[in-house]
């Protein structure tokens, strides 16, 4: 069949994009032409609206059509469209349900074109596709207006934080969550609400108050979601941010590629671009990290909170929300117990009747009665459960996996209140590293070590270890009573800080070689010294005397914590001559920490280096190897609560893994490999799959035997002279950059 | 070299006997068509092919309709129409689905790409009785609306053809619709380039004023349309500006104004019940009054300067031009009447 020939008026038809692009560029000459469609859209607009549930499809696709052009357009002529915001709204909210998918999506699609030619601000954006979001039954339309909204807080965000309209939305979502407590309408609420936390958009206390109250729904779901953000919402906030700057560039790779490769603007521009993302991504390093609070933090009234949370989902024997939901809700109200120290005492005898070996993820229940204990629950409270536990866990009957978690739980328990423990009971529970499963020895062995520290007494002598002996006679080790707190004096570490500093200020003397330039020159180089960018900070001068303006005031707090220091130790000490001297150090001390705490002000980056040093000083602290699970147990932040895997850890060990396990394990971060291939065929293919191209080297090797030989017989063929020429040449041309020019 | 021992190679190819392998699949013949394919649609290259004798009328006149408005190939819409243009002018007139149906289904044609398909259109319109079209005209205007600014000047023309006979079946109705008088003018006029809106749209400040441009490249045959388009305003204005004969008096209708049930549809259109608010554009005039003192408001100055620029430009478009100035004077005068008539009656209000 021949083609047929199309008429010049069909094509006039579809044309409306020509005109769309003449329009933008000359929009005053064009204006008549667009009055004409604007005046045809209103026609198409009226028919649409007086039969929208039966329109055709050829009048859903002009309209379709006109709708496109006007949004397109509509910034140029801002008189004339000043009502089409209007038409579309009206058109979404009446006619949502009826209208023809392409058209709708159309509309949504306009809508957010006229966001972002500003002809509309994000109030009235997210006004209109809130309500529709929420009552929408298509599906494919809640997703699109969910990306829609997202991307709109998101961009109206990005340059500062738009406050007025964060807070608009976040009023909207706290009433959608309370509104209507039954309904599955507050899932939208969780979505939004957690994918702007995920991306740092909102990070204050509003957001945390919605999923609060979202916690504190009926509906399952949206409880789940709720309590999901709080168990998982700030990692999930920080992954984001690894991510995002996951991308490096090697910036010599790039120059150097500039050097080699022809220069054409294309590469130009994306040398450029390159570089501009490399300094963007150096401002964001040394940019002050920004302080973003938890959201477990974040929440006001925690008390109250876990008290609700915990009375309405899991103590009202009326909620039928599956296990899985429940132990999650459990895992919240228990993080906040024992992030918080909160008191609810009806949480613990609660415990009781789920602590049997038979009970389904018995192991998360028992991490939760860890995570719920801290140095301010009552002993009395906790030590039934513990007993409950060593009965119904710890025997010899027991299976080996079912002993070890059992006496592990107990060691969690314990690691957060060590007077939950009866003598008899840890005698009994320490006599198992006799036993034969590894697993079981391991955790009682750590169930042993961990009271070695804190509370040796109640081991038997024999059990106590050199360490603690020695410690128990000179006084070192001590007890503390019920509600006794362990009172740091000033900073924890202080000193380990100055000393770092000092050591920093003498190598760099050291370096230099010289001093006799004076103490001006020390001067200048003090910001440096400390190594860690506080040129970013303003505060940063070690010199009381500078005169930079800053007066150096004196904490009270430092004043009064040296004397309080004193008589504590006073107290706990007997040797009447010990006191002087431990009086004296301790006033020397205190001196000390005035010295650093009172002449300079510690900057975050002062601050971070401290917790370092803490924690190497504690690391070094300990005799012999340290264990890697020792380090990560130093490592592991108080925040971090107690899951199910802590609580099954030792039952692993000793375990021997199957042959399956042990390939997937090697296997694991290692380039697939589908068929048996050499690693050059393997690089090769991964090349060509990046796209590059293959070497001079491979190129020569592959070019056609016939197209060489040529020139291989004209050589043979060479006089002697020639045979110099080339060579003289070759060399002078590798000299000269290894390029051939014109005519050599 | 190279290529002739490729050559060679290929030709031997097909007589080479292939070797079966283990584990292998078998390789596909030369002949071998892929059936695993699945399709969404199915296109039938003909699309009748059942015999006509003794089918049923209904169906058949249903199956017409169906392809004037679903048929892919212009042909096929335009014999479609041809068949229910005859359909609709037998006697008795044969209409299964109602005028109704038939033009809500059919309206989108209007603005058809294909010229025949529009003319036909056309045809069937002029064979529909003028009582049954009466109740759609607001519903026939818009589509008319839509047609009139449309992107192709082809379309423009003949939607205007459509309007001409709007105005010669129901002349009333069409000035009186809702929206009927300021937005059929509103398109009138942006159709002529005499539209005041959007110049102060614009905020010329220059020297020169394009108001025409590009798409209306000035012809001969432009010229011809632009007349057509005068001479069509024209009419409509007339239809609007007619006076109205008063009903003799009959006493039967009167009492039945007042206490029969009406029987026309949707009596009470003016006050708009139901529908959704309209602007002064979308709002209805039912009566000449009306019209009147909203047209001298809003548009005689610029329709009065619009016919003062083409009367100059002479020709056919000069000759249309008259035409329309003589109606806006008669208007005028009438106009001026109807002003004074309203004294009258003060004055003997006054007196009673």
């Amino acid at each position: 069949m021949p083609k047929r020939k199309v008429a010049a008026l069909e094509k006039v038809d579809a044309d409306l994009v020509s005109l769309q692009y003449k329009i933008r560029r000359d929009p005053k000459s064009y204006a008549q032409e667009f009055y004409d469609q604007w005046l045809a859209y209103d026609a198409q607009r009226q028919i649409f609206i007086s039969s929208p549930s039966s329109a055709s499809s050829e009048d859903n696709k002009k309209f379709h059509d006109l709708v496109d052009l006007v949004a397109h357009v509509a910034d140029l002529y801002p008189d004339v469209t000043a009502p089409y915001f209007d038409h579309l709204k009206e058109l979404l909210t009446q006619h949502h349900a009826v209208l023809n998918p392409d058209l709708r999506e159309k509309v949504v699609g306009s809508l957010s074109l006229l966001r972002r030619k500003d002809v509309i601000d994000s109030t009235s954006l997210l006004t209109t596709l809130f309500p529709i979001l929420i009552s929408t039954p298509s599906k494919s339309l809640r997703s699109l207006l969910y990306t829609k909204i997202v991307s709109d807080l998101r961009e109206s965000n990005s340059k500062a934080t738009n406050h007025k309209l964060n807070r608009t939305i976040q009023t909207v979502l706290h009433n959608l969550v309370t509104s209507d407590r039954t309904s599955t309408k507050g899932m939208w609420a969780c979505r939004i609400t957690r994918e702007l936390w995920r991306r740092q958009i909102w990070t204050d206390a509003r957001p945390c108050d919605v999923m609060k109250e979202a916690c504190l729904s009926d509906n399952e779901k949206v409880v789940v979601g709720g309590v999901r953000f709080f168990l998982g919402g700030d990692k999930e906030r920080e992954e984001m941010e690894d991510d995002s700057s996951d991308e490096e560039i090697d910036i010599k790779k790039v120059k150097h590629q500039g050097t080699i490769n022809k220069k054409t603007k294309k590469r130009q521009k994306a040398m450029e671009k390159a570089m501009e993302k490399i300094k963007k991504q150096e401002r964001k390093k040394h940019a002050p990290h920004p302080l973003n609070f938890s959201a477990l933090h974040l929440i006001h009234d925690p008390q109250g909170f876990a008290e609700q949370l915990f009375q309405k989902h899991l103590q009202n024997t009326k909620c039928k929300f599956s296990l899985d939901n429940k132990l999650l809700v459990l895992q919240l109200v228990t993080r906040l117990v024992g992030l918080h120290k909160l008191t609810i005492i009806s949480l613990y005898p609660w415990f009781t009747k789920y602590l049997t070996p038979k009970q389904p993820s018995v192991t998360s229940f028992l991490a939760s009665l860890a995570q719920a204990t801290h140095n301010h629950v009552p002993p009395d409270a906790i030590e039934p459960l513990v007993v409950k536990i060593a009965n119904e866990f710890v025997s010899e009957a027991s299976a080996a996996e079912v002993a070890s978690a059992g006496i592990n739980s107990i060691r969690e328990v314990a690691l957060r209140q060590p007077l939950c423990m009866s003598e008899t009971l840890l005698q009994d529970l320490v006599m198992y590293q006799k036993s034969k499963d590894k697993g079981v020895v391991m955790a009682a062995k750590g169930l042993q070590s961990l009271y070695r520290e804190v509370y040796p007494e109640l081991l038997q002598k024999k059990f106590r270890g050199k360490e603690a002996t020695m410690g128990l006679k000179s006084g070192e080790v001590k007890r503390l009573k019920f509600g006794e707190e362990q009172v740091e004096s000033g900073i924890e570490g202080i000193e380990l800080l100055e000393k770092y500093k000092e050591e920093q200020r003498l190598k760099k003397l050291a370096e230099k070689g010289e001093d006799a330039d004076g103490d001006a020159k020390m001067k200048d180089d003090d910001d440096d010294e400390d190594g860690f960018n506080s040129d970013e900070w303003e505060v940063a001068s070690n010199d009381s005397d500078s005169s930079t303006g800053w007066i150096n005031v004196e904490h009270s707090e430092d004043e009064d914590e040296g004397p309080a220091a004193k008589k504590q130790r006073r107290d706990s000490s007997t040797a009447p001559d010990l006191i002087s001297d431990e009086a004296m150090a301790a006033a020397a001390e205190a001196n000390r920490i005035s010295k650093l705490a009172m002449t300079t002000i510690l900057t975050p980056a002062d601050l971070a280096k401290l917790a370092e040093l803490r924690r190497e000083a504690q690391l070094d602290k300990m005799t012999g190897t340290v264990s890697k699970r020792r380090q990560e147990l130093i490592a592991k932040h108080i925040e971090d609560g107690v899951t199910a895997d802590d609580i099954e850890l030792p039952a692993q060990i000793g375990k021997k893994s199957t042959k399956e396990e042990r390939v997937a394990m090697a296997k694991d971060g290692k380039p697939a490999r589908e068929e048996h291939k050499s690693t050059q065929a393997i690089r090769k293919s991964k090349k060509e799959a990046e796209g590059k191209s293959s070497t001079n080297k491979e190129k020569a090797r592959k070019k056609n035997f016939l197209m060489t030989v040529g020139k291989a017989r004209a050589k043979h063929k060479r006089s002697l002279v020639d045979t110099k020429k080339r060579l003289t040449a070759h060399i002078a041309r590798s000299k000269s950059g290894g390029r051939r020019r014109n005519g050599m | 070299m190279g290529s002739s021992n490729k050559k060679k190679k290929e030709k031997k190819k097909d007589f080479n006997k292939a070797k079966l392998k283990v584990g292998k699949a078998k390789a596909k013949a030369a002949n071998f068509t892929d059936t695993s394919f699945k399709s969404k649609s199915i296109v039938v290259n003909q699309h009748t092919l059942a015999a006509l004798d003794g089918v049923d009328l209904v169906g058949l006149f249903k199956q017409h309709l169906n392809q004037a408005i679903n048929s892919k190939s212009d042909k096929l819409r335009q014999e479609a129409l041809v068949q229910l243009t005859k359909d609709l002018s037998s006697k008795p007139i044969f209409n299964p689905v109602g005028v109704p149906n038939l033009l809500t289904k059919l309206l989108p044609l209007i603005t058809d790409s294909v010229a025949n398909v529009r003319t036909n259109f056309l045809k069937l319109l002029r064979a529909l009785p003028p009582s049954d079209v009466a109740p759609h005209v607001e519903k026939i205007l818009m589509y008319i609306r839509g047609g009139m600014t449309h992107l192709s000047t082809e379309i423009r023309s003949d939607t205007l053809s459509v309007l001409d006979w709007l105005i010669e079946v129901c002349p009333d109705e069409t000035v009186s619709c809702p929206g009927g008088w300021l937005k059929t003018m509103n398109s009138f006029s942006s159709m002529l380039g005499w539209n005041p809106s959007v110049a102060s749209t614009l905020s010329v400040k220059g020297w020169t004023s394009a108001t025409k441009t590009s798409l209306n490249k000035v012809s001969k045959k432009n010229g011809e349309a632009q007349a057509k388009q005068i001479t069509i305003f024209a009419k409509f204005l007339e239809a609007g500006f007619r006076p109205e004969t008063p009903l003799p008096y009959d006493e039967q209708r009167y009492w039945d104004s007042i206490y029969r049930m009406p029987t026309t549809p949707n009596p009470f259109a003016y006050m708009n019940l139901w529908g959704a608010q309209r602007d002064e554009d979308g709002e209805m005039y039912p009566d000449r009054i009306s019209r009147q003192q909203v047209f001298e408001r809003k548009w005689r100055a610029a329709i009065k300067t619009g016919v003062m620029g083409a009367k100059q430009e002479g020709g056919v478009i000069g000759r249309a031009a008259s035409v329309l100035d003589k109606v806006l004077r008669t208007a005028e005068e009438g106009g001026k009447k109807v002003v004074e008539e309203p004294k009258i009656e003060e004055v003997e209000e006054v007196e009673a």
